[in-house]
């Protein structure tokens, strides 16, 4: 049997970063515009698909880009800069891909529903919202909220794989890799799954009413994580 | 907003209890016996794991039919990455620190983390879905019980040894990740609706299973400790099986099924 005592002490410190890298990915959630299905039909705001599916594809992208990087230095302001500037890099085009569908392929200009008036560009929003929708499409704020969700969201999942290579551990480097990287996409879509929950499933950005509810998926990340980081810290240092 | 299901529990059909029987202790009897005959006999019993996935994979398929019905406000392939991410991070421990016990440590830590995951979602985030803490243990215990039965079919093992260099390093490990998850969502997603059937949802989990069973068959020609062929051949026979089953209930359920034809010519179109 491993030393479970032993392993944790030694690592104590990765513990902690992965708790810190989940919740920052359980926050990050709540800033991307997610419309899921009546965005997909253009009857509200945001890009028209899942929460669990654009916070996986950001956060993937940003863990790839950190992984990638990982291999070259072992510095990790780099590694998370890195990892944060992949999955911006992954959401911001998925959005201005999206916003172009909408407005020449739909033909609809985006407008928000939440607030009268863009929080960031001060423009009014309600009169270019089409009868009977909630708004359409990506405003500035919605697509600024974006950017620092996938920012955010990048940030905590390369926090996250870069800790579990961290952890002291016997493994070969190609082993290793893939195990960390694994264990991080698990811990990435279980903090991607929970605030979701949390906001039912869409959200405008950081100006929409259920922003305000952040803790409670934060809280909640906190606990779920730290239960997953010590299984995972052990796991690899087991080894 | 909620997507997808009619907001209350779901009924009919066979009772949920001999499901998570089924699941339970067809998955360990196809872990453990495939792990014993490889050792024994050879490689060729690899695919009786692959049959344990099957059965992991129809018991998440119900579970997720039961919670979702109620409504989850996402879309229920939400409920499946969180199974099989919670399934994943406990099956990889169960099997990096249990040895011989590692899919029982897998099981157990996957069912203890869906519990909490469970009770903060009903607590804390306040979904207020009565069965959400019973069902997120169920979904991500069937999320461990997958990965570590699709690995064992992939290897013919699930000691660590074997896994680390032959799934998790060559990267098959996210290949797991992805059918897994989808097998468990994907029934349920595909056939949601006021007229959803509990046997039309499982035959389609037993055809998807199925479909990851071959997948894994295919995979397994690059181990040395598992053989493909006959997981393929297993494989294939099932999803026969099950999809022509699932196509007998659309007939069943469908109004009408009529052929469309083919499509107009540009001749005939003038």
């Amino acid at each position: 049997m491993i030393d479970i005592v032993g392993i944790l002490s030694a690592n104590l410190l990765y513990v902690l970063l992965i708790t810190i890298g989940g919740t920052l990915v359980s926050f990050s959630v709540h800033f991307v515009p997610v419309g899921g299905a009546p965005a997909a039909m253009a009857q509200a705001p945001g890009i028209g698909t899942g929460t669990v599916q654009l916070a996986a594809g950001a956060g993937l992208t940003g863990l790839i880009t950190a992984g990638t990087v990982l291999g070259l230095t072992n510095s990790i302001a780099i590694v998370l800069a890195s990892g944060a500037v992949g999955a911006m890099l992954m959401i911001g085009s998925t959005m201005i891909i999206g916003q172009m569908v909408y407005v020449f392929g739909v033909g609809v200009p985006p407008a928000g529903g939440k607030s009268k008036y863009d929080p960031i560009t001060k423009d009014q929003q309600d009169i270019y919202s089409s009868q009977g929708t909630e708004g359409h499409a990506l405003p500035t704020a919605s697509y600024i909220s974006g950017i620092i969700g996938g920012g955010l969201g990048g940030l905590g999942g390369s926090l996250v794989y870069y800790s579990l290579v961290n952890v002291t551990n016997n493994i070969g480097m190609t082993d290793l890799a893939g195990l960390a990287g694994i264990f991080a996409v698990g811990i990435f879509f279980i903090n991607a799954v929970i605030p979701s929950y949390n906001i039912g499933g869409t959200t405008e950005g950081f100006h929409d009413p259920k922003f305000k509810k952040w803790y409670r998926a934060v809280i909640s990340s906190i606990i779920a994580t730290f239960m997953c980081a010590i299984i995972g810290v052990l796991a690899i240092g087991g080894l | 907003m909620s997507a997808g299901g009619s907001g209350g529990p779901a009924t009919g059909g066979i009772d949920h209890n001999k499901i998570i029987i089924f699941g339970i202790i067809g998955a360990l009897v196809g872990i453990y016996a495939a792990y014993f005959l490889v050792n024994a006999i050879g490689s060729a019993f690899s695919f009786i794991a692959g049959l344990g996935a099957i059965c992991s994979i129809v018991w998440g398929a119900s579970a997720v039919r039961r919670v979702s019905n109620y409504g989850l406000g996402t879309g229920v392939p939400s409920i499946g990455m969180l199974a099989i991410g919670t399934g994943m991070v406990a099956s990889l421990f169960g099997m990096a620190v249990g040895s011989i016990a590692g899919p029982i440590i897998s099981f157990v830590t996957a069912c203890i983390i869906g519990l909490v995951i469970g009770i903060l979602a009903n607590r804390i985030i306040g979904m207020g879905i009565p069965i959400m803490e019973q069902s997120m243990t169920e979904i991500a215990g069937a999320g461990s019980l997958t990965i570590v039965a699709l690995s064992t079919t992939m290897s013919g093992t699930f000691m660590i040894e074997t896994i680390l260099p032959n799934v998790i390093g060559t990267g098959y490990i996210a290949m797991i990740f992805i059918i897994g998850a989808l097998s468990i969502l994907h029934p349920f997603n595909a056939n949601l609706g006021p007229d959803e059937h509990q046997d039309r949802t499982l035959s389609t989990g037993f055809e998807k299973g199925a479909i990851a069973v071959i997948i894994a068959g295919i995979v397994a020609t690059t181990t040395a400790g598992a053989a493909s062929i006959p997981t393929i051949l297993v494989g294939a026979f099932i999803w026969y099986t099950a999809f022509s089953k699932f196509y007998e209930y659309i007939k069943r359920d469908a109004h009408k099924v009529v052929g469309t034809g083919v499509l107009p010519t540009e001749e005939e179109l003038e």
